[in-house]
Order: structure tokens, then C-alpha cells, then sequence
């Protein structure tokens, strides 16, 4: 069985792809662990990438997370479980000493849109659906709204995530929750491999040092408020109208 | 290096002040920026607002390299990181309006000062970016500035990605504030806007901005001083030397 998320790395490149695609990438527990394997990788490198892109397999970036993991049938501690593996995995992402680059190859949605949002840079195309639709599902979006409301400043934040619903790559970029949209799927590698080349023509140490200074004074480095952020999401998962709502959903 | 003239304009005098090295696209010395930090708050003292702009073709094509060569120990690149904050916050603690026309291109260290200015006026086409990590230069120091005049995923992203970018685009994300069609205009919308804002009651101009100053940062010292450091801990380093040597003119 191929494991749920996998890293390539080609020189100061590395790559890491949620690897769920019949899933629409969809964020289970096992992707999530998977994902933090990568990571767990990169860190016992002795030289780290320059660059760090993050993309989803087949057509989706990551739909958000698995509907089948957030229902209630037998064990409550599932969401909350995931809730925090995904908190933490933005955390190392966000921290980690390369620049991160997030190919929003197709859909990006909720968590997923999260995940590309924590990245340092990211790019999609016009026609991709991003988004935070969790109000509309009963949810509340916790642990992703840190990122953005440090990515697009609190106003926006605020108007994005209390809307909810989905938009396209080229809005997305309007709103600078991606930082840049072409017009067609076809022309995304062309873009990112661009944007990838630049970055590493960047002296590292200069990079990290300036990465390290932007975490800093944005206060990325609190896990705490991500961890307090997954508890309240967790909370407001597990009420009635939120599981009758993600059950007919499923339906 | 730096010539101060004044100019009448609609009865309100300003102080244009003038990166004057023009043979060299008004690349920063040492000197010039301590010049800047001495001239700026004595000519905002006997005149109503200050306009700075670059002769020549460009407002200011970032740090003299070629200088900076001279010192592989980063002795130089040091100096200049330290005045660049220092010119940066001297132009951010003066009451009076002050305004920027960049025209042309304002690029790195050139770039950076655009963050001490109430308003900036560019042209279209002009050239702008930070694409110091290509000779292995942190701009961790202009973070605090540039952090303040943009949402701070474009800061991140211009800040990480050694791409420049037109004056069109400045505009749009907030860093320069009036446009022009033409470089030639730039000056002359510059000290208009001065005049302009010159002619607001003082004390309600330096009321406002203070506390607009504390909003954005209550702390700015504080944060200027980590951005400085951030970037003087690279100076001098393998890394510097190594892209920085590499670099011929």
C-alpha cells in the first residue's frame, strides 16, 4: 500500500505530496501522521532544502478534512485527535528552516485551504476551488484561522471565514489568500518551478534568518493558541447540529 | 551625497531632500545614510513637510555593492544595515509629512527606506523588490518597515522570493500609495501631496500620525532592533562573502 503522503527531494528541492488522490487528498489521521513522517525526514536531513513544496496528488490539493473521521459513530476522540495533528503540522510547516511553497494544484478546501495557507508562498490557478466552508457545515474553522488572519490581515480574515463557502484560485488571489493565480491548470508546473528556481537562488542562511525574523514578529511560533484553536474546533464538532449536519452531508 | 533645497510649493515650504549620486543610481553609502539620519529631523524642523527623492534617472538602486566588496569581514554591509534602521525610524519619528518619489526604481536598501515615508509616490514601471538573499543578504531589516505598510503574507512573500516587481504592483499592495504614468511626474506629485498635506493643522497631522505609529506597532523599537539584528548576524558570514564576492560590476 502507498503511503499516504510522500517527499521527493531533487538537489534544494524537496516535495511533499498528500497522496490520498481517489480521497480528493482528504485529511485523515493516517494522512496527517504520514505527513508528519515527511516532515520527521526533512528535520534529520543534514542539509535542508532551500525549498519546500507541498502538493496534493492527482486533481485536488486536499479537500479538507475526511468526513468519515469527523462523524461520531464510535470513538469521540478521533476529531479531536486529528484536529491537533493537523494543528501541529502547520506548526512544524510553518517552522520548518525552508522556504515553503504550496502547489494548490485543484481544490483547497477548509484544513486544506489552511495547509496552503501556512505556506510562505503559495500558487494555483484560477479555475481551482479554495475556501473555508465551515460555518456552513456547523463548524468553526479554529485552527486555520491564525494562519490566515496573519497571511491577509484580520479584516479580511474576518469576512472569509464568517462568509464561508468557496471561491475560485483567481478571487483567492484577489483576497492574497494565495499569492498569485494563473489563468489555466496547465500553466501552474511552469509557474512553481519558476517561483521554486527563484527562491533558490537565495543564499539559505539568508533565507532561514529572514524566515526565522517574519515567525517571529508574526507570532507563529505560539503552538499554544493552534492547540487552544483545535480544542474549540473539536468542541463545536462535537455538538448535535455539527454531526447531524456533516452526517447528511455525507449522505 | 545628500543635497537639501527648498521648495516653494503653493506657499508651504518643503524641504527636498536628495540622494545626489547619480553616476551611481544614488547607491547608499555609510556616509549617506548618516547624513540622511542628521539632515532629515533638522530640515523637518525648518520647513513644513520634507519630500526625499534620488537625481538622476532612479531614486535609489539599493546598497553600493562594489563598497561593500571592499570589506569581505562585512564591516561595510554592517555599517549599512545599521543605517538603513536607523534612517528608516528617523523618518518615521518626524511629526512633519513626509513623502517619497521613487521614481524609476527603488531596489533593496532603496526599497527598504520607502517604509519610514507617510506616503510614496512611484511611477507604473518603475522597478522595486528585495532580492538581497541572492547575495546571500538577510532583509530581515526592512521587515519592520515594509511589515507595517503591507498585509504580512505579502511581506513574507516579497521578503522570501528575490523578485522585483513594477511600481503598478507596489500600488496595489499598499507600499507605494500615488501612481504615475511617467517618471518625470513623480516629483512633481510628490511635492504636491507635501504641500497638500502640509496644510493640515500640525498638531492634528502629529497627533494622528503617532498614533497611527503605536498602532501599527507599539513596540517599534523593539521590532526594528530584532530586524537589524536578524540581518547583522549574516554579515561577514561564508554565505555573504561567497555571493556577495561573486557579484561583479
Amino acid at each position: 500500500m502507498e503511503p499516504q503522503a510522500h517527499l521527493e527531494t531533487n538537489d534544494t528541492i524537496a516535495t511533499l505530496v498528500l497522496n490520498r488522490p481517489d480521497a480528493h487528498n482528504a485529511m485523515s489521521i493516517g494522512m496527517l501522521n504520514a505527513a508528519h513522517e515527511c516532515m520527521d525526514k526533512l528535520d534529520a536531513m543534514d542539509t535542508k532544502p532551500t525549498v519546500l513544496v507541498i502538493t496534493g496528488a492527482g486533481r485536488s490539493f486536499c479537500a479538507g478534512m475526511d468526513l468519515k473521521e469527523v462523524i461520531i459513530d464510535e470513538d469521540p476522540t478521533i476529531p479531536r485527535q486529528l484536529l491537533e495533528t493537523l494543528a501541529r503540522l502547520t506548526h512544524r510547516i510553518r517552522l520548518f528552516p525552508a522556504v515553503t511553497l504550496a502547489r494548490v494544484n485543484g481544490a483547497a478546501i477548509g484544513g486544506g485551504c489552511g495547509l496552503s495557507t501556512v505556506c510562505d508562498i503559495s500558487i494555483t490557478h484560477e479555475d481551482a476551488k479554495l475556501g473555508f466552508p465551515e460555518v456552513d457545515l456547523g463548524l468553526c474553522p479554529a485552527v486555520v484561522a491564525p494562519w490566515l488572519v496573519r497571511k491577509i490581515g484580520a479584516g479580511k480574515a474576518r469576512q472569509v471565514l464568517l462568509t464561508g463557502g468557496l471561491m475560485s484560485g483567481a478571487r483567492a488571489a484577489e483576497f492574497g489568500i494565495v499569492t498569485h493565480a494563473v489563468e489555466s491548470r496547465e500553466q501552474l508546473d511552469e509557474a512553481v518551478s519558476g517561483a521554486a528556481s527563484a527562491l533558490a537562488t537565495g543564499g539559505p542562511d539568508a533565507l532561514r534568518a529572514t524566515k526565522s525574523l517574519l515567525n517571529t514578529l508574526d507570532g507563529s511560533e505560539d503552538l499554544d493558541i493552534l492547540l487552544e484553536a483545535a480544542a474549540l474546533s473539536a468542541s463545536v464538532l462535537s455538538t448535535e447540529d455539527a454531526q447531524n449536519r456533516l452526517k447528511s452531508r455525507r449522505k | 551625497m545628500i543635497k537639501l533645497t527648498t521648495h516653494n510649493q503653493a506657499d508651504r515650504m518643503i524641504a527636498l531632500i536628495a540622494f545626489d549620486r547619480a553616476g551611481k543610481r544614488n547607491a547608499l553609502t555609510p556616509e549617506m545614510l548618516t547624513e540622511l539620519i542628521d539632515l532629515a529631523p533638522k530640515a523637518a524642523a525648518d520647513h513644513d513637510a520634507i519630500v526625499l527623492t534620488g537625481e538622476g534617472k532612479v531614486f535609489c538602486s539599493g546598497f553600493d555593492l562594489a563598497l561593500c566588496q571592499t570589506t569581505p569581514d562585512g564591516d561595510i554591509m554592517r555599517q549599512l544595515l545599521t543605517g538603513l534602521s536607523n534612517a528608516c525610524q528617523t523618518l518615521k519619528a518626524i511629526d512633519k509629512p513626509v513623502v517619497i518619489a521613487a521614481h524609476g526604481a527603488a531596489i533593496a536598501g532603496g526599497c527598504a527606506i520607502l517604509g519610514g515615508a507617510d506616503v510614496v509616490v512611484t511611477d507604473t514601471h518603475a522597478k522595486l523588490g528585495y532580492p538581497v538573499t541572492k547575495i546571500g543578504v538577510s532583509p530581515a531589516v526592512s521587515a519592520p518597515f515594509f511589515g507595517a505598510s503591507v498585509p504580512k503574507g505579502v511581506c513574507r512573500e516579497k521578503l522570501l522570493l528575490p523578485m522585483l516587481f513594477f511600481g503598478a504592483h507596489a500600488h496595489k499592495i499598499g507600499l507605494a500609495h500615488l501612481l504615475t504614468d511617467e517618471p518625470e511626474q513623480v516629483l512633481d506629485l510628490a511635492l504636491e501631496t507635501a504641500a497638500n498635506l502640509a496644510s493640515k493643522p500640525p498638531h492634528a497631522y502629529a497627533a494622528t500620525k503617532r498614533l497611527v505609529a503605536k498602532l501599527e506597532d507599539p513596540n517599534q523599537s523593539e521590532t526594528a532592533r530584532k530586524g537589524l539584528t536578524a540581518s547583522l548576524q549574516l554579515t561577514g558570514k561564508p554565505e555573504e562573502q561567497r555571493m556577495l564576492g561573486a557579484l561583479t560590476f
